[in-house]
């Protein structure tokens, strides 16, 4: 009897905190469904009447987020190619070398995931200044792979561990060089991982506001949370268009989150914590 | 092989971190970046006289603790529903933990929708079910907005302290329970004599880590309230920011940055402490 009462409590403890979490997701997409007259309709009307997708319409034309978009899309991709890589690179001698700086390495590592982007921006804005390259999208890029490739190597070297060196010795054995062995043995088991590091690293990319709104300026050069960030101050921005931006800026992480969670939290657990 | 990592972070983070220092003792602006002139501590001296600073670290303290306190809570509940295996318990805990990869920022955005004190839905479901005869501003009465802030943080943190939890939580050994059981101990028990002390360390840990993160985490309040109204919202990194956007003043800014730095190094210095006493492996 007891048990029973407890597991039906279980499931519906479960119940409630699934629609807390989806429902504000749910409910900014059907605000940015809505036709323009229902979304400030009193009282407020929970479903739309019919399906409208002016506000994409007007996000993706008149107010250029296809730019933006894609602004965005490359800064994401081409730090998170590097970051990867770097990362993977140094994790692996973290997790297979034993070297006098290594404990000094790695508490670098742990100490620079404590800097947040937006406590750095000044001096990274005067030194990039100096280059002549603010105002662009290659400082932000700059920026977002150094910040990934750190994450990268903890969540790599974290991987790297948990794979056992047997695989790699039996390789040798066989007469693979080192490298071989990386790259015909190593690498497709560990492809799942290199997955979640490249995500991470996109997904932190894709969603950095305060340093782009401080480096870009022109309006062609804006990444999706910078024109969001321009869009508030703006007057007379639909809040359906408002929803509509903020799912174009949402469902990209969630997207990839979908496909990686997995990993990223097997990556995310092992790596900062040891049961 | 670690040579690109570490360059970059030596470029990206430390230098820029030791040229913060510098440029908190210079009057700088983003109009005189290449006159900068030393002022001492005229920066810190405005900081601290400004008769809002109090004020501001009090509302970070309010905003962490509250934060942390029912990410933990909420995320530990969580993380015990979830702990035994139930048929598409993956699917569940791949759809519920969908906030943790998202925009602070855009999260802000869309919760003050929610939190509109017109159109708000929130404010619709309160009024149909009795629960309040007025619609609330939640973000811009002074007396909700810090309130309204912490709850998005909440919803936005549960899922990091449930994986965190979660994991450690598996690690406990079953025997302890079998043996408990043997030994009639009840529910309550057995969470507070065998699981809460077997995943301190993972607790201690993860709050630790999520108190540094938290105060670092500007995103959600600047987009919903930038740290209004009057002032109600406004934490450290907050305030940064607003002077880097609104003041154009690098130098008080750094200044600031400095300060949170300082803060930071205290408590990721206990992080390491505690980290290094078992809780994770170096």
């Amino acid at each position: 009897m007891k048990y029973r009462v407890l597991s039906i409590l279980r499931v519906l403890g479960l119940i409630v905190y699934l629609l807390f979490a989806v429902f504000p997701l749910v409910w900014i997409i059907l605000t940015s469904i809505k036709p323009i007259n229902e979304v400030y309709s009193f009282p407020i009307k929970y479903l739309p009447s019919r399906i409208s997708f002016d506000a994409y319409r007007y996000l993706f034309s008149f107010a250029r987020f296809q730019v933006y978009f894609k602004n965005s899309f490359l800064v994401a991709t081409v730090s998170a190619l590097f970051s990867t890589s770097f990362s993977l690179m140094s994790g692996y001698v973290l997790s297979r070398f034993q070297f006098k700086l290594k404990h000094f390495l790695l508490l670098t590592l742990f100490f620079v995931q404590m800097l947040p982007t937006y406590l750095l921006m000044i001096p990274q804005f005067t030194m990039f200044s100096k280059l002549k390259l603010t105002n662009t999208l290659l400082s932000i890029v700059i920026i977002y792979t150094g910040f990934g490739a750190a994450f990268g190597a903890i969540m790599a070297r974290a991987f790297f561990k948990s794979l056992p060196k047997e695989i790699e010795e039996a390789a040798w054995i066989d007469g693979c060089s080192r490298f071989e062995a990386l790259l015909k043995v190593v690498l497709p088991v560990f492809l799942p991982n290199v997955g979640a590091i490249f995500s991470f690293c996109f997904v932190n990319s894709w969603n950095e506001v305060f340093t782009a709104v401080l480096f870009i300026h022109s309006d062609h050069k804006m990444t999706v949370p910078v024109a969001l960030y321009s869009f508030v101050s703006k007057a007379g921005i639909q809040w359906n268009v408002m929803a509509a931006g903020i799912v174009v800026a949402l469902l990209p992480t969630v997207l990839v989150f979908a496909i990686a969670q997995r990993y990223i939290i097997q990556g995310l657990t092992q790596g900062a914590l040891k049961g | 092989m670690l040579l690109p990592t570490f360059a970059l972070i030596f470029f990206i983070n430390l230098y820029p971190l030791v040229r913060g220092g510098v440029i908190s003792f210079q009057r700088l602006t983003v109009f005189t970046l290449n006159r900068p002139r030393f002022i001492g501590f005229e920066n810190y001296r405005t900081l601290i006289t400004d008769p809002n600073f109090w004020n501001i670290i009090l509302n970070t303290v309010v905003w962490i603790f509250f934060s942390v306190l029912f990410q933990l809570v909420f995320g530990f509940i969580l993380a015990l529903l979830l702990v035994k295996p139930f048929k598409g318990r993956g699917l569940y805990m791949g759809v519920v933990f969908y906030p943790w990869a998202l925009s602070g920022f855009a999260i802000g955005l869309l919760w003050s929708w929610i939190l509109n004190g017109q159109f708000g839905i929130l404010n619709d479901i309160l009024i149909k079910l009795h629960l309040i005869k007025q619609p609330i501003s939640f973000l811009s009465d002074p007396r909700f907005a810090m309130f309204s802030v912490i709850m998005i943080n909440v919803w936005y943190g549960i899922p990091f302290f449930a994986i965190m939890l979660l994991a450690a939580l598996q690690s406990v050994p079953k025997e302890l329970y079998e043996a408990a059981q043997i030994d009639g101990a009840t529910m309550w028990h057995r969470l507070v004599r065998i699981t809460i002390p077997c995943i301190k360390p993972a607790i201690t840990s993860t709050v630790l880590l999520r108190i540094i993160w938290v105060m670092n985490f500007p995103d959600i309040i600047y987009g919903t309230t930038r740290g209004g109204p009057a002032g109600a919202t406004n934490i450290l990194s907050v305030q940064m920011i607003n002077i880097v956007y609104y003041q154009n003043n690098f130098g008080k800014a750094s200044a600031l940055g400095i300060i949170i730095t300082g803060v930071l190094l205290a408590f990721s210095v206990a992080y390491l402490i505690v980290a290094e006493k078992g809780a994770f492996e170096l």
